[in-house]
């Protein structure tokens, strides 16, 4: 489109809207003329028999509509007091009770409208009555909807059941402000056709009765703008202080445009209007959404301001929905034929639609993986980091998982995207998956290892076969502490130092010393001479003492025991046993060597000395 | 106070012969389905006892002692913390008087003025449907407030009786059957006599010439109802001035009511604890809006008892009836006359007519907890 284009179609606008003008000024000059005919017209027709008909018909509608209307209340006043008598705790629990507030009450309403527009059709009514009827019925119908999501919404009187962020003082100025509007658009909506089909056709009056409704409802909501969202942010929080947060551009501004610039595009050009109203409404829904997730979840965030994922998934999947319901309500509100669309050749139309196709998969994906990283994320934070001195709990596995899992996840859903995105956008991917199947067997073939390691090292996770923090050998002289475990290898760090990087494929059968309990055996070669119930008793008071001792106590699952082994030449062995929780047996055994020695010191024993006394004995006489 | 239940009594006895005349009344209308001569038939019947002497003065003292009675409740009143049914009621009953003047001027004058004019339906509904259709949607709008200010009336006082558990499912769809074929039969009635004008030409010259003589008698009477509106409207505004006298004398004591559950409600001073409660939007069931008749509203008083207004007679009949316990109110009628009041509200505000009915089945349910949340 080049400039001259532009200048052509915008004069054309311009003409149109000065043309559109012209006949609004006309139709406000012939209103007045066209009202007082309608009225006489009105006013000849109601008296007479037709008239006072109709009209009793009417009573006898309300009548019969507010009879089912009562006998519903009858039995649906007591929960909805009930309904209203409970607090809410917190912003969602008050999302429900509306919902089925908004249940409740709009069931009586539509029982009503039902009941009345039904036995409409029994009357015989004077000619062109029974349409008028109907649509007094709809225009009540949608008053009193609107008036109950507004009530529900906004929740006047029960601050703790209100659903949006507004302050109490306001909140019944802002229920009473935008019912006001409400209606006005309403009669703007129902009444001028009514004008435009009764007896005098009354065109220039129905259109100035829609100025009049739609000019005093745009002032209305300008008015409302400034009023209600003058000062932004006020109810985020109490303790954000003027002098502690950043001023936010107001909201009343753009609120304030939006209905300037619906009420000109209806002014101007009266076909766009309702699906500017859309856009406009969809922006303004935008522009409060952040307010409003937040106010969901106040409850979680944090001192700090933080406030988790979770509220920031909701926040863009809320964005989304009111992206998609707002184009899917101007795309409805445009007359746009949307099945033609679909089947429409212009090529820049499918490429939209695919493009939005491929923004829906994008959302869709940025939502999951929001949601699997805030989980893992916030799991991750509230796991202490493995200390390898503390025996591994159950935690530690889910150390060792939860990384793997969250890159498992990232990868798959990339994947998935590309070639979800590639296949909206009208790439064909058949080639592509058969091209990454062969080239993915012939990488198969050449990454046979690397396929046994991830496979492999999925199996010692899932069997649980080790966690980061425990002391394993593998085969091959392979053992340490699990550093860290990766998707292809675990890095062990050997006692001496040196970190081993070992392929879960080479890892064979693996020895896991830090499970649930460890014996500890060792020998004590005592001279030939010793009384082996001696030592046995000694030994079994060691352990008695070192059960009672506060720290090497716990350490012990079992006590100490020992008993004659072997009787060397010289030497008897006494070996000593006990069970201690697994890497604990070493302070176990100094301590009890330690003890044994001092005891042994105590009686006088000392340990074989390994030399061997020939005693030369005389002979027998 | 022996007096407060006399006049309720008084009012509720005086609206009941009112509905019993407009019932008869709809009644004679809805015959109109069948034919137009079978409703003056059935006029001897039902319409007709009203009219002789010691009928009129009935329906005329009745309507007059409600109206004062209903004037006098509105002065009475301490706050405009109605509930909804108040709203409807209080709206609908100052509307009927204006609206209904003229129908009876007619009725009254009519014999006088033109002596040939029978105040029979044929008549009536031929000057209605015909001549001055004004006065056929008067009437209809009248149907509607008198049938709803009524029904409204009479249900509120049934439902909390133990017997509407029996006729309830009598009376309910007759409060609703009664105006719709009273409507159905004047609309049947009315295409009668338009054809009956149609075709039968000395009927219609004899209604003209009726017509004729009322239109000029319709000036002196047009004065006369002037007045008598006038006249109502003075006695509304000195009923709603006192109301408003009432609420600015007290404007500047406010006081407190704390609530079990920790709740608390500010007011005036000389208010009952349930328009504390209603000015607060604190939950608090109130099936006969405050006129100490179901006993929903009652509360124990935990504290500040002698803040409370003594119980009147009312009360203490009330309380007896629901079997209340010691130190037990009735919210609607004790006022608060000083500060550090606490009550427990003893009633779910979910409570309706049937904890009136029988008061036994919701108070074994409520005692239990009320005993446990004692410290």
């Amino acid at each position: 489109m080049n400039e001259h284009s532009i200048a052509s179609w915008s004069l054309d606008l311009l003409a149109a809207a000065k043309l559109r003008l012209e006949a609004l000024g006309l139709d406000l000059a012939y209103a007045p003329e066209e009202a007082r005919k309608a009225v006489e017209a009105t006013h000849a027709a109601l008296m007479s028999g037709m008239g006072v008909r109709g009209a009793t018909y009417l009573v006898i509608l309300l009548f019969i509509g507010v009879a089912v209307e009562w006998l519903y209340w009858t039995y649906a006043y007591s929960p909805l007091r009930a309904l209203q008598a409970t607090p809410a705790h917190s912003p969602l629990e008050a999302l429900r009770l509306g919902l089925r507030h908004l249940v409740l009450r709009g069931s009586g309403v539509l029982l009503f409208t039902a009941a009345a527009i039904g036995v409409s059709a029994a009357f015989n009514w004077p000619p062109r009555v029974h349409g008028l009827v109907i649509a007094a019925t709809l225009f009540l119908l949608v008053l009193r909807l609107s008036w109950i999501a507004v009530s529900v919404v906004i929740s006047p009187r029960r601050p703790r059941l209100r659903l949006v962020p507004v302050e109490a003082a306001k909140a019944r100025w802002l229920a009473g402000v935008l019912m006001a509007a409400i209606v006005l658009l309403a009669i703007g909506r129902f009444v001028p056709p009514i004008v435009e089909d009764g007896a005098v056709q009354a065109r220039h009056l129905a259109s100035a009765l829609r100025l009049a409704a739609y000019s005093a409802a745009a002032l209305l909501l300008f008015v409302a703008c400034f009023a209600f969202f003058g000062k932004p942010g006020r109810h985020a929080g109490g303790a954000n202080t003027a002098s502690t947060r950043a001023p936010l551009f107001p909201l009343s501004f753009p609120l304030a445009l939006l209905v300037v610039a619906v009420y000109a595009v209806w002014l101007l050009n009266a076909g766009g209007a309702a699906a500017a109203a859309t856009a406009a409404v969809t922006i303004a829904l935008l522009l409060g959404l952040r307010d409003v997730v937040h106010f969901y979840w106040r409850s979680e965030a944090d001192p700090n301001g933080e406030r988790g994922a979770l509220p920031a998934i909701a926040l863009s999947l809320a964005r989304f929905v009111v992206v998609l319901l707002g184009v899917g309500a101007a795309a409805l509100a445009l007359d746009t034929p949307l099945a033609a669309l679909v089947e429409s050749a212009s090529p820049w139309v499918r490429i939209g639609l695919r493009l939005l196709g491929v923004a829906v998969l994008a959302l869709l994906a940025h939502g999951v993986w929001i949601a699997v990283r805030s989980v893992v994320d916030q799991r991750l934070s509230r796991i202490a980091p493995a200390d390898p001195h503390q025996p591994p709990d159950a935690s530690s596995r889910l150390l060792t998982l939860l990384p793997l899992l969250r890159l498992t996840t990232a990868v798959s859903l990339l994947v998935l995207l590309v070639l979800t995105s590639l296949w909206a956008l009208g790439i064909e991917i058949t080639p592509l998956l058969a091209g990454a199947g062969v080239i993915g067997l012939a990488l198969g073939f050449g990454a046979q290892a690397l396929v046994r390691d991830v496979i492999a090292g999925v199996f010692f996770l899932a069997e649980d076969a080790f966690r980061v923090g425990e002391y394993i050998e593998g085969a091959g002289n392979t053992k340490g502490n699990v550093e860290r475990i990766t998707l292809r290898s675990v890095a062990l760090r050997h006692h001496n130092g040196p970190l081993h990087f070992v392929p879960y494929g080479a890892l064979g059968s693996v020895r896991n010393t830090s499970r649930d309990w460890v014996i500890d055996k060792f020998n004590l070669p005592l001279p030939i001479e010793v009384e082996s119930e001696t030592i046995r008793k000694m030994i079994k008071k060691i352990g008695e003492e070192m059960k009672a001792d506060p720290d090497i106590g716990p350490l012990m699952i079992e006590p100490l025991k020992g008993k004659l082994y072997r009787i060397d030449p010289g030497v008897k062995v006494f070996r000593c046993k006990f069970r201690s929780p697994p890497s604990k047996q070493f302070d176990v055994r100094a301590s009890a060597l330690k003890r044994i020695e001092a005891a042994l010191k105590k009686s006088g024993i000392q340990f074989a000395d390994g030399r061997q006394i020939a005693v030369m004995q005389p002979a027998p006489a | 106070m022996r007096g407060d239940a006399l006049i309720r009594n008084v009012r509720l006895v005086s609206g009941l012969v009112l509905m019993a005349f407009v019932t008869c009344h709809l009644a004679n209308l809805a015959i109109g389905l069948r034919s137009l001569a079978a409703m003056d038939a059935w006029r001897a019947t039902l319409t007709m006892p009203w009219t002789t002497g010691a009928g009129q003065w009935l329906l005329a003292s009745a309507a007059a002692i409600h109206l004062v009675l209903g004037l006098y409740a509105v002065a009475a009143r301490r706050s405009l913390a109605l509930s909804a049914t108040d709203v409807a009621q209080l709206t609908l009953g100052l509307a009927i008087p204006p609206m209904l003047i003229a129908h009876v001027i007619a009725m009254a004058t009519a014999n006088a003025v033109s002596p040939g004019f029978a105040a029979n339906y044929g008549q009536i509904q031929a000057v209605y449907w015909s001549f001055a259709p004004v006065y056929a949607f008067l009437q209809l709008f009248v149907v509607v407030i008198v049938w709803m200010h009524g029904a409204i009336g009479l249900y509120s006082w049934l439902v909390l009786k133990p017997i509407w558990r029996r006729i309830g499912g009598l009376v309910l769809p007759l409060l609703f059957a009664v105006p719709i074929l009273a409507l159905l039969g004047f609309a049947q009635s009315g295409q009668e006599v338009l054809d009956k004008l149609a075709n039968d030409a000395a009927w219609k010259a004899m209604i003209l010439e009726n017509v004729g003589r009322i239109s000029k008698a319709t000036r002196e009477l047009g004065e006369f109802q002037s007045r008598a509106i006038w006249a109502y409207a003075a006695a509304v505004a000195v009923a709603f001035a006192i109301l408003a006298v009432r609420i600015l004398r007290h404007r500047a004591k406010p006081l407190q009511v704390a609530y079990d559950g920790g709740m608390r409600a500010s007011g005036r001073y000389g208010l009952s604890i349930l328009e504390f409660s209603r000015l607060n939007d604190v939950p608090h069931a109130h099936v006969c809006s405050g006129r100490g008749r179901c006993g929903t509203c009652r509360v124990r008083v935990d504290a500040g008892a002698a803040q409370l207004s003594a119980p009147a007679d009312l009360e203490r009949d009330t309380l007896a009836l629901v079997r209340a316990g010691t130190g037990e109110r009735l919210a609607c009628q004790a006022r608060v006359l000083g500060e550090g009041v606490q009550v427990t509200r003893l009633l779910p505000a979910f409570a309706d007519a049937s904890a009136a009915r029988a008061p036994q089945e919701w108070v074994a349910e409520q005692a239990a907890p009320a005993e446990e949340s004692r410290p």
